[in-house]
């Protein structure tokens, strides 16, 4: 099977690129299909058009030797305090209250500008205890004790960086390294690179959890400018977890094969008359389908989890809730499932009611911090965390000046922030990356997001600067033409 | 990767050939392929790069900006040697961000400097300016050909004069039934209906295919299939986009868009009035509707944005938006920097900027003088009947109280759900209307009561927020314009006027390209993009009506025309069709007539094995494609089939059912109130579209986000399309409504029965076979659902069933289930 990834044959055909080609090259023997009867009144026999069905998710090689197979990404939506978290700065409490020296903010760009530009912008100190844990000695604050009963298993990147300041921009930026839309998502290209290990279930998964969606909503697992095939597909907390898998009132499961039966006899014969190998997709299509509608709900019925496990994340009977979606994250990773996003809102502290830095981050902390330190600790216990990459972070951090609204909060910072990351590959029980005494930027190890991202694809064996698809004339990249792996990640 | 070192390796094989006798360097042999793989792309007749040409000897002696490139005799001292080897003061190593020339191509070069860099005197440049950059010639040939009788226009003398060439024979002509089904579907956008399949196929008339083509072309939904293709540039919505998405009001474009295709307005005008129709002398409403093209940019409403860059990025949107939708060019890569291929400067994005950069974004009131009275007057009703209402109000407040004490539960349960909410309020917290609610339960007999109850619902129903649509109006104050570095626009450069892309306008006659300066207009930009001697708008234009014929472009590449993009597989047919659009004054449905009436158009999509190898991809046009219906004609065809369709054409966009929980997909969880009555089953185009969570079904069928301009949708094949057919509740409807259709009007026979239902999905008659297959199922279905009748049931909705039992029913349901998810029912042939 020739690689497309290799042989973008830019001329040969779009169709060629879009979809056909990996299609019909990675033809999957599901069996042949018998259909004598249908046949009889044709030219062609049986065996000439001999049907093999094609999986649209077929796996395909990456560039090298993958570290892990699938991804699970936390995505922090709205901004968390890396400075309430992971970034200890005494200095900063010690200096509370004084405005941040001029030669920090001159020339610097921020939401809420005119707040800033009305008020100099003074510096906040927090109020959370910290503490060194584990064989690291890694920071964490109070607000996280589970996560900090997992350091020695995750690396803590301090010295994020990005380039955009308002959430739906910084968003799309973290998801597909433009601010700009129309770029397909992390999920979406590594799909697109190496399809997905599940049959039955979708190769890009996204799961929601929080008072409402994100900020940009379907935009932030866009497929963009690939096919529609790879985009995100959401996993839904209510009602039937994938959009129109059960079937209609009155149709069986029966029912609904004998149907589908009927299309694929009737497709087939329109594929023999007309010789068009899109209605051999098209069946295949339909297969899958069939096969999502039983996996998806085996999927998110957790009854054969143990009470241990269902502890262990904190899961009550019942509740939609990002604990529940980090142990359907697990599950969907076990099933071979590539990329699996999950969304926690709302991080945003800004302030304001329901954005304070008091009890609604204490709340939100206490929303995310058994469940995720309960993944990776299951991940680990079953073999999975070696094939499978963590990623924890929002899609920017928050200031060291405070900004006053109902209450003290912090703006939107770019300069500097924090991610962590776990599993296979990644270097485990370390801090990456220093910043200054006011946490306010990197002093050594600046990670930008075009790094983030080639370090990621290089985690999954793809080398970003090759992953590319070719869209109006030019060969894009998730990197962009930036991005190098952030070395110091990797064990 | 890299066809580039590919191309190297073989220009260093053929040297090493040459290279292995003594004699002096053969600049045209060894020199010039080096420097036309090395240096050509920047340096020849299409770009300049610091005004330096290498495509011949003179040009190099010459040299560019930094002096002569090379000094006869003496390679060392030679500024090209230098450059090649990284070591030129000021200069990047070149090629620029490319593999470095190996030492042997050097010691070429160098030796052939050394010898005194001889040429041949008449040496010409060899490469010319890239074809798109080129007008089409006034008149382009029409060739010969051999099978003079497959003719039918000459379109079709250059697919078969090319075709002739390799041997290869046209595919046959498609039955007629595939041709009328084809035509309606590229034309209007809908499947024929049967009676209009029986009426062509019995039409024996030498002319009943072109009768055919002129009655779609007149036919009103024409305007809505042609301009749903240009929304798709414009990337219309209904809403803001980004995290608020609030809802906008823009559908008077969109409808202005559908009635220029109906009118069939040339394409000159239908350009300027987009652009600049705000412009224009004494400006018409309408015209200055349509510059509502350039306010389908997204709009941020997230607080603690810096409003001036999104506005500055809507303008962005604006520059990249004209330059795919009528030059073809990717020029939004010259927003950061010099493009990389193409010859367009980073400054001449931003001279385009500076056209569109001077403008205020209105909303544009549209009622007539009537409809504002009567607003008014619903206003002063409303305000009248609610000082009434008031007063009953406060003297109805103990009697109130008394009632809702006395209520029991088994009371409070018979209430209407309304009042039952309104109870839960605490009396003080109660709104107007939830107050109302309560007095409505004890002054049911008090008609002054009841008369101001209904004024005021009256008065409700007329009072509406005023039509508007957002158009675009010129500033009077121009505002400055600058060249963004590295595409930051906190980073101001040098300050622009606005200008024309000198690649483009180099071959125009200069009466047609206005000198750059700051008194030129957004109305100069529209009238230089349709100027007939633009190289590229009319190319660029007929090319993609062609893609909506074909299913794909004479340029592949529909949207880059520039010299990374795909050639022209018939570039003299390519360039006719340019010149005869402009000749036929920029008539769509000219080009639309001609197109579909030529001999290659009427082909047979089916595949032909013996071609397989020769031209896999239909580059030939040795017969037609068949390719699956854009989403909104998924959904449409179907509406058709089911008998559901509502043909009302525009007005605001409809909510039509969609499934639970789409819209908490996104930040603000909007409200979708499913339309009233028929508009349920408009056509997918009036779909509202919210760019944060748009419709599911159309977006899994490829509808574009319209968040940038799309002009080729892709086409993917996916189990989600699937799952969306045969489950989606509103597609589950469609198949009770083509039951509840076959069994009212179809022949009782069972025959005739499966015959019609599959006509009306795919206007053909069922194979043997196919009608066998279909027979086996219904009957086994009749009797599984005579074994289960509440499955029967749960599939037939009482108020459709009429006088079918019901266990029938449900069984056509699962046979319309069927034929409602086939290929060939969501594909044109």
């Amino acid at each position: 099977m020739s690689h497309f990834l290799n042989n973008p044959n830019h001329t040969g055909g779009l169709e060629d690129v879009t979809r056909r080609h990996f299609f019909s090259k990675c033809a999957l023997g599901l069996g042949g299909i018998a259909l004598a009867s249908l046949l009889s009144d044709n030219k062609l026999s049986a065996a000439q058009q001999g049907v093999k069905l094609v999986n649209p998710f077929e796996p395909k090689q990456p560039h090298f030797g993958p570290k892990v197979k699938n991804v699970i990404y936390l995505f922090m939506a709205g901004g968390p305090s890396q400075l309430e978290l992971f970034d200890y700065k005494p200095d900063l409490v010690k200096y509370n209250g004084q405005p941040i020296p001029k030669s920090y903010i001159e020339g610097k760009r921020f939401a809420f500008m005119d707040t800033f530009v009305k008020d100099p912008p003074k510096l906040l100190g927090t109020r959370r205890k910290f503490a060194q844990h584990g064989q690291s000695g890694a920071h964490v604050s109070e607000m996280f004790p589970y996560t900090a009963g997992i350091v020695d298993d995750i690396s803590i990147l301090k010295t994020c960086a990005t380039d955009v300041f308002n959430h739906a921009p910084a968003k799309l930026f973290m998801n597909t390294g433009s601010s700009q839309f129309g770029r397909p998502s992390m999920g979406a290209w590594v799909t697109y690179g190496i399809g997905s290990e599940c049959q039955n279930l979708p190769g890009f998964v996204v799961l929601q959890s929080g008072p409402r969606g994100p900020r940009g909503g379907a935009m932030n697992w866009t497929s963009g400018f690939l096919p529609t095939t790879y985009q995100g597909v959401p996993l839904r907390g209510q009602g039937e977890p994938i959009l129109n898998l059960s079937n209609p009132k009155g149709v069986t499961a029966q029912r609904q094969r004998d149907t589908i039966d009927a299309i694929r006899d009737l497709n087939l014969k329109r594929l023999v008359a007309t010789g068009d190998e899109e209605i051999r997709t098209r069946i295949s299509a339909y297969e899958m389908a069939y096969r999502m509608q039983t996996s998806a709900p085996d999927l998110i019925d957790l009854s054969d989890e143990s009470q241990a496990t269902l502890d262990l994340y904190g899961i009550k009977e019942g509740e939609g809730s990002f604990a529940r979606n980090c142990l359907l994250a697990r599950r969907l990773v076990e099933r071979g499932s590539r990329f699996v996003q999950l969304y926690h809102t709302n991080w945003d502290s800004h302030g304001g009611p329901g954005e304070d830095l008091e009890k609604s981050f204490e709340k939100i902390c206490k929303e995310v911090d058994q469940g995720q330190a309960a993944l990776v600790k299951d991940l680990k216990q079953r073999g999975l965390l070696e094939d499978t990459l963590v990623v924890w972070g929002g899609e920017f951090g928050r200031t060291p000046m405070g900004e006053n609204r109902e209450s003290t909060g912090r703006n939107h910072h770019i300069d500097t922030f924090t991610m962590w990351f776990a599993g296979g590959g990644v270097k485990a029980g370390q801090v990456v990356g220093e910043t200054d005494e006011f946490g306010f930027s990197p002093v050594t190890d600046r990670c930008h997001v075009h790094d983030i991202h080639a370090t990621i694809l290089h985690l999954l064996g793809l080398e970003h600067t090759k992953l590319t698809f070719r869209f109006q004339g030019r060969d894009f990249r998730l990197t962009d033409v930036h991005g190098e792996v952030i070395k110091k990640l990797l064990s | 990767m890299s066809s580039v070192n590919q191309r190297l390796g073989i220009v260093a094989a053929v040297w090493l050939t040459v290279t292995g006798s003594a004699e002096s360097v053969n600049y045209m042999k060894e020199i010039k392929p080096i420097l036309s793989t090395a240096c050509y792309q920047c340096h020849s007749a299409t770009q300049q790069k610091h005004n330096l040409r290498v495509d011949t000897a003179t040009s190099i002696l010459k040299g560019g900006d930094h002096g002569p490139a090379i000094v006869r005799g003496k390679s060392d001292e030679s500024l090209l040697i230098k450059a090649v080897q990284g070591v030129a003061k000021d200069l990047s190593r070149m090629p620029f961000k490319k593999a470095p020339l190996d030492e042997e191509k050097i010691a070429l070069l160098k030796r052939w400097i050394d010898e005194g860099a001889k040429a041949p005197a008449d040496e010409k440049p060899d490469a010319v300016l890239h074809w798109s950059f080129v007008p089409p010639p006034s008149t382009v040939a029409v060739p010969a050909v051999k099978n003079k009788k497959w003719v039918r226009n000459p379109i079709d003398n250059f697919i078969l004069a090319r075709l002739e060439k390799q041997k290869i024979k046209p595919a046959k002509e498609a039955d007629k039934i595939t041709l009328i089904r084809r035509l309606y579907l590229d034309l209007i956008g809908l499947p024929p209906k049967i009676s209009d399949v029986d009426t062509f196929v019995n039409d024996h008339r030498a002319d009943a295919y072109e009768r055919l083509v002129e009655q779609l072309l007149s036919n009103p939904h024409y305007g809505e299939r042609q301009a749903r293709h240009w929304l798709d540039a414009a990337h219309y919505a209904d809403s803001n986009g980004f995290s608020v998405d609030a809802p906008r009001q823009i559908w008077k474009y969109r409808d202005w868009v559908i009635n220029a295709f109906n009118k069939d307005l040339p394409f000159d005008e239908f350009t300027i009035e987009q652009i600049a129709g705000d412009l224009l002398p004494k400006a018409t409403t309408e015209q200055r509707v349509a510059t509502g093209f350039y306010r389908n940019t997204m709009i941020n409403q997230e607080g603690g944005i810096d409003k001036e860059q999104f506005r500055i990025e809507s303008v962005l949107d604006r520059v990249n938006t004209t330059g795919t939708t009528w030059l073809g060019l990717t020029i939004g890569c010259s927003q950061c920097h010099d493009h990389k291929f193409d010859p367009l400067m980073q400054k001449e994005y931003y001279q385009l900027f500076a056209f569109l950069n001077n403008q205020d974004e209105p909303d544009l009131e549209l009622l007539s003088n009537e409809e504002k009275q009567e607003i008014e007057t619903a206003k002063k009703h409303m305000q009248e009947a609610e000082i009434a209402l008031n007063i009953y109000i406060k003297n109805t407040h103990d009697e109130i109280v008394k009632w809702e004490k006395a209520l029991t539960a088994e009371q409070t349960a018979k209430l209407k759900l309304k009042v039952q909410q309104s109870l839960v309020i605490p009396a003080g917290k109660r709104s107007f209307k939830e107050k109302l609610l309560l007095v409505d339960q004890i002054r049911k007999e008090d008609e002054t009561y009841k008369h101001e109850r209904a004024k005021l619902a009256r008065a409700e129903a007329k009072n509406r927020e005023a039509d508007s649509t957002m158009v675009l109006q010129e500033r009077k104050e121009a505002r400055e314009s600058f060249l963004f570095i590295k595409g930051d626009f906190t980073r101001h450069g040098d300050r622009v006027s606005p200008g024309f892309p000198k690649i483009v306008q180099q071959q125009m006659p200069a009466s047609a390209t206005p000198a750059a300066g700051t008194n030129l207009t957004r109305l100069d930009l529209a009238k230089w993009l349709v100027e007939p001697e633009n190289p590229l708008t009319a190319r660029v234009t007929v090319n993609r009506i062609w893609m909506h014929c074909f299913g794909k472009g004479l340029v592949e590449t529909d949207n880059d025309f520039g010299t990374q993009g795909s050639a022209p597989t018939h570039p003299a047919l390519l360039d006719w069709l340019a010149r005869e659009f402009t000749n036929q004054k920029w008539s769509v449905k000219q080009m639309h007539r001609l197109i579909v009436m030529s001999a290659t158009y009427r082909q047979s999509s089916d595949a032909r094995r013996e071609l397989k190898d020769v031209d896999p991809y239909n580059k030939l046009f040795a017969r037609q494609n068949r390719f699956r219906l854009e989403a909104e004609v998924v959904r449409d065809s179907e509406l058709t089939a089911s008998g559901l369709l509502t043909e009302k054409i525009g007005g605001p966009s409809v909510f039509p059912p969609i499934p639970d929980g789409v819209m908490k997909l996104g930040q603000m969880n909007r409200e979708w109130n499913v339309s009233p009555g028929d508009d349920k089953y408009r056509r997918g185009m009036y779909t509202f579209f919210y760019r944060a969570t748009p419709p599911p079904a159309l977006v899994v069928f490829d509808a574009p986000d319209s968040s940038t301009v799309c002009t080729r949708r892709l086409r993917s094949n996916t189990p989600l399309q699937s799952l969306t057919l045969l489950n989606e509740q509103s597609f589950v409807e469609l198949a009770q409504g083509l039951a509840s259709r076959v069994l009212s009007e179809a022949p009782k026979e069972g025959k005739a029965r499966l015959d019609y239902a599959f006509r009306l999905c795919l206007s053909r008659h069922p194979e043997k076979s196919e009608r066998e297959r279909l027979a086996t199922l219904l009957d086994a279905e009749k009797r599984n659902f005579a074994a289960a009748p509440t499955e029967a049931k749960a599939l037939a909705p009482k108020e459709l069933i009429k006088e079918a039992d019901v266990k029938e029913f449900a069984a056509w349901t699962t046979i319309s289930r069927v034929l409602l998810n086939l290929d060939e029912t969501i594909s044109r042939e």
